[in-house]
């Protein structure tokens, strides 16, 4: 093996074991007991393990109804960003309409506007729509069409062979059939990419929550465990920590199914 | 189609001949399906893009509450950001914090996808390990990274004591607050970023390292001679993309500095306060408005700026080929 070699496995070796050491510890942290936790100076290793601070913690701290809440607006996010993203991103590749270059130019341009200064008038619309503390903030703009998916599926439009598409409207079809029946199963990597980006999106969003609800009980899980912290003093970090890890478990199963989409994903969103 | 064109700004593009502008004044059906289809986009741009951002320019100019109607001020709120001792160290404390951050995060990525790019085996097991952080939550994150750096508990203050040293406070000292804070968000974003140095690494052709080699080039001398000018369309993107959105950070702060000593986010002593942090409780906390949209659109003119002088100078050092 050259030097050159060594040297690239080593860096990538210890940078490996940096990245994955504190969850490793955290790991620990969430299974030992009160007692051993507050030990000065720290163990390394829970002894003994107590598995049941996961159960208890979730028992204690509303986690089904923090996990519900997630997951809808991680579905109903999913959902609008795939059906609405791919249609304008259809119409963007195929159809021939009135500015449709220049708007598109301004797809790409609100991709590197920084967002924030819309975020105070869109909460006023929000208020005026009688959406404060209810969940609809939080996913309903994807239905309306995210530049990073109608980026993403313009691509994967026009990557497929043209005579499919011919051949429908020679059949008759209109243009939302084509695109529905025929364009759409095509482009399922790129639907799959943009599925699994827009839940890892809203799974780990804090912003829009803590902007939007204040009734805990409509609590995302992220702002939901943070919320534990000020709730609860002293005597449960092993608690926090379960939990915390808890909120990390379906996105890592996602993602350890789905490796490829992710970093699909992340080299798309570099595309912009 | 490689992806290094497509990084460059060049995307794929429909490969009909255009028809020539046609003198019809009706759309023809094609036209209005096209309308149809972007319709949700257009009401996402019209309503929440340029509508919002001209609100929030006028609601600059006005001392607003939202119980009350906005009453214009004029020019009240940006002076009053000049004379708001909290508003400068804001800004300090975001520029502090990018200014660390992204050269430092950008070197590291670049290192990591060079060696990843050596034909390594066990490839996708180290890509696994470093998008771990990159997908947890900052939630996530900020509870793993308390089992380092908690001050009573945390793994670095028995590393220092082992070597016989001071413990430190860490993210409850006004001194280390923001360097703590770019560690953990160059250990949580490093992957990511590495991700897309290796797709543009891939696109590098290999003859190019060999005719290098074969004229006697070293190691050092290939990778500042091929691979950093054969990248940096990628690294300008990578630049501008994590100037950005660094400067905005907020996430991160609200959740890690939060309880840290008072319970008040962007403490101790507003020494992690950034101005998105800033905007965050003038406007939601205090519901002033008006002054937070003004915080925005200064935040906006200061990224729209530097955006703009990057697309300016990257002639200078950007090669695309």
């Amino acid at each position: 093996m050259s030097i050159r070699k060594i040297l690239a496995y080593a860096a990538i070796g210890i940078s490996s074991a940096i990245m994955f050491i504190p969850f490793l510890t955290a790991l620990f942290n969430s299974l030992k007991t009160v007692g051993q936790f507050n030990k000065y100076p720290p163990e390394l290793f829970p002894d003994p393990i107590k598995w049941s601070n996961y159960s208890e913690v979730w028992e204690l701290a509303n986690f089904s109804t923090y996990t519900l809440n997630s997951l809808t607006v991680s579905v109903l996010s999913i959902l609008g960003a795939i059906l609405s993203s791919s249609m304008v991103a259809y119409a963007f590749a195929r159809l021939q309409f009135p500015f449709r270059d220049t708007l598109f130019m301004i797809v790409l341009g609100t991709m590197m506007i920084p967002g924030v200064v819309t975020i105070i008038p869109q909460f006023i619309i929000f208020k005026q729509l009688g959406m404060l503390d209810t969940l609809m903030p939080l996913w309903v703009l994807e239905w309306l069409g995210q530049p990073f998916g109608i980026f993403l599926m313009r691509q994967a439009f026009l990557g497929i062979p043209r005579e499919y598409e011919e051949a429908a409207k020679i059949d008759g079809c209109n243009p939302f059939q084509i695109y529905w029946r025929v364009a759409l199963p095509m482009c399922k990597p790129s639907l799959a990419t943009l599925a699994i980006f827009t839940f890892m999106a809203k799974w780990n969003e804090i912003l829009a929550p803590v902007i939007y609800i204040t009734t805990r009980e409509k609590y995302t899980l992220p702002v939901g465990i943070l919320s534990l912290k000020g709730q609860w003093t002293g005597g449960n970090d092993q608690y926090l920590v379960a939990g915390a890890l808890i909120s990390l478990i379906p996105i890592l199963i996602v993602f350890l199914i789905a490796e490829k989409y992710f970093v699909e994903g992340a080299r798309s969103s570099g595309l912009k | 189609m490689n992806q290094n064109t497509q990084l460059t700004g060049e995307w794929k593009t429909d490969e009909r001949p255009v028809p020539k502008p046609r003198k019809r004044k009706r759309l023809d059906s094609e036209g209005r399906w096209g309308i149809l289809l972007i319709s949700p986009y257009l009401i996402h741009l019209i309503v929440f893009v340029a509508f919002t951002s001209i609100a929030s320019l006028y609601i600059s100019f006005t001392d607003y509450d939202m119980l009350n109607p906005p009453e214009w001020t004029g020019l009240a709120n940006y002076s009053k950001m000049i004379d708001d001792p909290l508003f400068w160290k804001a800004l300090k404390n975001t520029l502090y914090f990018t200014i660390l951050l992204v050269p430092i995060k950008t070197a590291l990525a670049l290192v990591l996808a060079v060696a990843l790019n050596q034909k390594l085996k066990g490839l996708k097991l180290y890509r696994i390990a470093h998008f771990i952080p990159v997908i947890s939550s900052w939630t996530v994150i900020a509870y793993v990274a308390d089992s380092i750096f908690n001050p009573r508990f945390g793994w670095a203050n028995s590393l220092l004591v082992s070597l016989g040293l001071e413990p430190k406070n860490w993210l409850a000292d006004e001194q280390l607050v923001i360097p703590v804070l770019v560690a953990v968000a160059i250990w949580k974003g490093v992957g990511y970023m590495m991700v897309l140095f290796l797709a543009g690494l891939q696109n590098v052709p290999g003859d190019l390292y060999e005719a290098a080699e074969i004229d006697g080039a070293g190691p050092l001398q290939k990778f500042w001679r091929i691979t950093v000018p054969l990248i940096s369309g990628t690294t300008f993107l990578v630049l501008i993309l994590s100037t950005i959105s660094s400067f905005q950070s907020f996430e991160q702060i609200y959740v890690m500095t939060a309880g840290a000593v008072d319970g008040v986010a962007g403490g101790p002593n507003n020494a992690s306060l950034v101005l998105m942090l800033h905007l965050y409780r003038e406007g939601f906390t205090f519901f002033h408005m008006g002054y937070a949209s003004a915080i925005a659109w200064v935040l906006f003119l200061i990224l729209f700026v530097f955006t703009f002088m990057q697309m300016r100078l990257q002639k200078r050092w950007v090669h695309y080929d």
